[in-house]
């Protein structure tokens, strides 16, 4: 049996790239192999022993994959490290960026990065990492500012995501960079300082150092069963039938839910830049009137901060269509 | 914005740069011609158990641990695709980036992307589905599945981690000393019991079948251990079935219930002989504030009518 236990081992270690079915496949067969050795090996069958674990004509390189120009990549290429790796060419203002972070992001972070109701709160928190209920904000947790910039142009404004140019993504950096006390309000952020500038909290981070804890495996008289106080959760509520069945109705779904669930819900669901809210029928009213044809080109070509779409281009007509459908739906319910 | 948005398979690319010989595109058809592998792993949110640092907050073993799956996946190593591209001896991260609205991305560390990381088209024996990175998704085993980025698009080789929002503002695991653990990528050991749990309460006295759950980040597991008593006394539970590595591996023990109330819970092992803690060593140590990794022994309480809750011991 050691010995059989070693061949496993090496055919183990061979096909380790390959799936593990046929690996398993492979160890069975063997002990099944193993344990009729002294009787029967004819009526074993086909030998796996003798079946090929790999192949070793397998060239260094599959040449499959095109190459890709340098021109290509750097349409592809949107991220900026710490370094400043990445940075376009560009330049905003504290003052710039604060009517843009007005126009466009104050309506979900608030004028001062402060967080309109559950929204992300962009600034505060300054020395609270230590507190009980620690702020982790820009100013007071994140290492680098190149993280701002980084995230800003590819994630942000929510609704419409890599809308913002290099310029206007500078200008609002330094506006949320100045929110944090980290820079002046007469302060240009540029690709050419920007390296400059020290976060705060950069010292905060170090490298995994677990495993940090070293539980053995105690059996028996572990702990003392009188000094065990146990702290209980909420009881959980079976039968909450109610709640199951409401789900499953909703699972009939309109077509146009989800796209408003993804896209539109941002803004209409709590009335964020103005936009009307689903279960307000009153400011739906006036709206209806002008018939679906004028509500479908609003939704579809934008209408004063309602974004083309809802900020999302690549959606079809057809599925914005529905979506303004499933909002009628809804109002009309 | 972060939502499942429908490629094209036909449309979509992935493409590898950076510090590399030969740049490349691919597209799906090329990806599936090189040589493939299927494997079962898990796959966990970092933060699965992170609502109860501060007490136990959750009703039930869904909403305690629910964040995890384990399927099989099957894709191209990494290490393949960059075998194709030609690493520079100075690349040693590896920035992946999904197609999704928000752009998401992570720094990989090389060591991983050579070791078993896999960019996946299936799961199951299926095209992965719109939720799960539809057409490609890279899959880390045993790692936070926050880096497991789905609708995968890029992959830029470089010489340093590149500092993104889901490393830095989030992912980091703040400490009571007001510093943060970066880059905390392996989930660590855990287990939890399935059954009897608050979702499957104990209806009669008498024999019953306590299951459950354990896996690890780090490999296989070696052993899990069950007691009835909060701990006093531990015994070992038989594993069921096959272990592999980071894969959930079944535990299983015959009780006799006889209507007494219990506090149960299930501490496992892994090769690597790291013991899943308590919540009190783990909670010793980093607090109350850092939200992720949270793998700590868990506690059901049995009541005598049979019923179940979460608990925590202190
Ligand atoms: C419709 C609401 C909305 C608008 C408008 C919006 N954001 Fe956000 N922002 C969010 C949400 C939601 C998140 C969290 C996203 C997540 O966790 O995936 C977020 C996250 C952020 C973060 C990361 C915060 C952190 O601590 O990790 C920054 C920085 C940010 N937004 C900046 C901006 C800027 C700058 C603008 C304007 C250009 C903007 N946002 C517009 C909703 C919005
Ligand atoms: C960034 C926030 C935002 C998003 C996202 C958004 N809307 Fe709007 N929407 C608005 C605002 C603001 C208005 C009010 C515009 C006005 O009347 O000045 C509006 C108005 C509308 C109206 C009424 C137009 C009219 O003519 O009175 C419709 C219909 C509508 N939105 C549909 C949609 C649909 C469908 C989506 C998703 C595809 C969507 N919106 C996404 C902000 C948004």
């Amino acid at each position: 049996m050691r010995n059989l236990h070693n061949i496993n081992q090496t055919r183990k270690t061979k096909i380790k790239a390959m799936k593990p079915f046929k690996l398993l496949l492979t160890s069975t067969l063997l002990v099944l192999a193993g344990c009729s050795q002294t009787s029967n090996q004819e009526a074993s069958g086909p030998q796996v022993e003798s079946g090929a674990t790999s192949q070793n004509n397998l060239p260094a390189t599959y040449s499959i994959g095109k190459p890709v120009a340098a021109e290509v990549i750097a349409g592809w290429d949107i991220d900026v490290r710490p370094d400043g790796m990445g940075l376009p060419e560009g330049s905003g203002s504290v003052e710039d960026g604060e009517t843009l972070f007005e126009d466009k992001c104050s309506m979900c972070h608030g004028s001062f990065g402060e967080g309109v109701d559950a929204w992300p709160k962009l600034a505060g928190g300054a020395d609270t990492l230590t507190e009980a209920r620690p702020e982790k904000t820009i100013g007071s947790f994140w290492p680098y500012a190149s993280t701002l910039w980084d995230y800003i142009h590819r994630a942000m404004p929510f609704p419409a995501p890599q809308s913002l140019s290099a310029d206007e993504t500078y200008a609002i950096t330094a506006y949320v960079l100045y929110l944090n006390d980290i820079v002046e309000d007469d302060f240009v952020l540029s690709k050419a300082n920007f390296t400059s500038i020290e976060m705060p909290n950069k010292d905060g981070f170090y490298v995994d150092d677990r495993p940090d804890t070293n539980n053995t495996r105690c059996m028996k008289d572990c702990k003392d069963a009188t000094s065990i106080k146990v702290i209980l959760g909420p009881k959980y509520s079976l039968g909450n039938t109610e709640a199951v069945t409401k789900s499953a109705e909703t699972k009939t779904e309109h077509p146009g839910r989800s796209i408003y669930e993804g896209v539109c819900k941002v803004c209409h669901g709590s009335g964020v830049a103005g936009a009307p809210k689903l279960d307000d029928a009153e400011q739906w009213a006036s709206r209806i009137s002008k018939g679906n044809d004028v509500l479908y080109s609003s939704a579809l070509e934008g209408l004063n901060a309602m974004p083309a779409k809802g900020g999302r281009t690549d959606l079809s007509d057809e599925a914005v269509k529905q979506a303004v459908d499933f909002m009628l739906h809804q109002i009309n319910q | 914005m972060v939502e499942c948005r429908s490629l094209i398979p036909d449309e979509h690319r992935l493409i590898i740069h950076g510090m590399v010989d030969r740049p490349l595109i691919f597209t799906m058809d090329d990806l599936k011609r090189f040589p493939s592998v299927s494997e079962i792993r898990f796959l966990e949110c970092p933060a699965n158990g992170g609502m109860e640092w501060k007490a136990p907050q959750m009703e039930g073993l869904q909403f305690t641990h629910g964040m995890l799956s384990c399927c099989e996946w099957t894709g191209v190593r990494l290490s393949t695709l960059l075998a194709e591209v030609g690493v520079k001896p100075e690349g040693k991260w590896i920035l992946a980036e999904g197609a999704d609205g928000a752009a998401m991305t992570r720094s990989i560390p090389m060591d991983k992307a050579l070791d078993d990381a896999i960019v996946v088209y299936a799961q199951n024996g299926e095209a992965l589905r719109g939720e799960q990175g539809y057409p490609i998704r890279l899959m880390n085993p045993g790692w936070e599945g926050n880096t497991s980025i789905k609708w995968l698009r890029r992959l830029e080789v470089g010489d340093q981690p590149y500092y993104q929002r889901e490393e830095t503002s989030k992912y980091t695991d703040l400490l009571p000393d007001g510093r943060a653990r970066k880059f905390s990528f392996e989930q660590e050991c855990n287990s939890v019991i399935t059954s009897p749990c608050p979702e499957v309460p104990l209806k009669k006295k008498g024999w019953y079948e306590f299951e459950g759950i354990a896996w690890s980040g780090k490999g296989k597991i070696k052993g899990v251990d069950i007691s009835f008593d909060g701990g006093v006394t531990w015994r070992p539970a038989p594993i069921k079935g096959i272990v592999i590595e980071k894969c959930l591996t079944r535990f299983s023990y015959m009780y006799n219930w006889q209507g007494e109330p219990l506090l149960i819970q299930s501490r496992a092992w892994d090769e690597t002989g790291y013991v899943q803690p308590t919540f009190k060593q783990l909670r010793a140590i980093r607090g109350g504030n850092s939200i992720y990794h949270r793998n700590a022994i868990h506690t059901w309480k049995v009541h005598s009518d049979g019923s179940v809750q979460n608990a925590q011991l202190a």
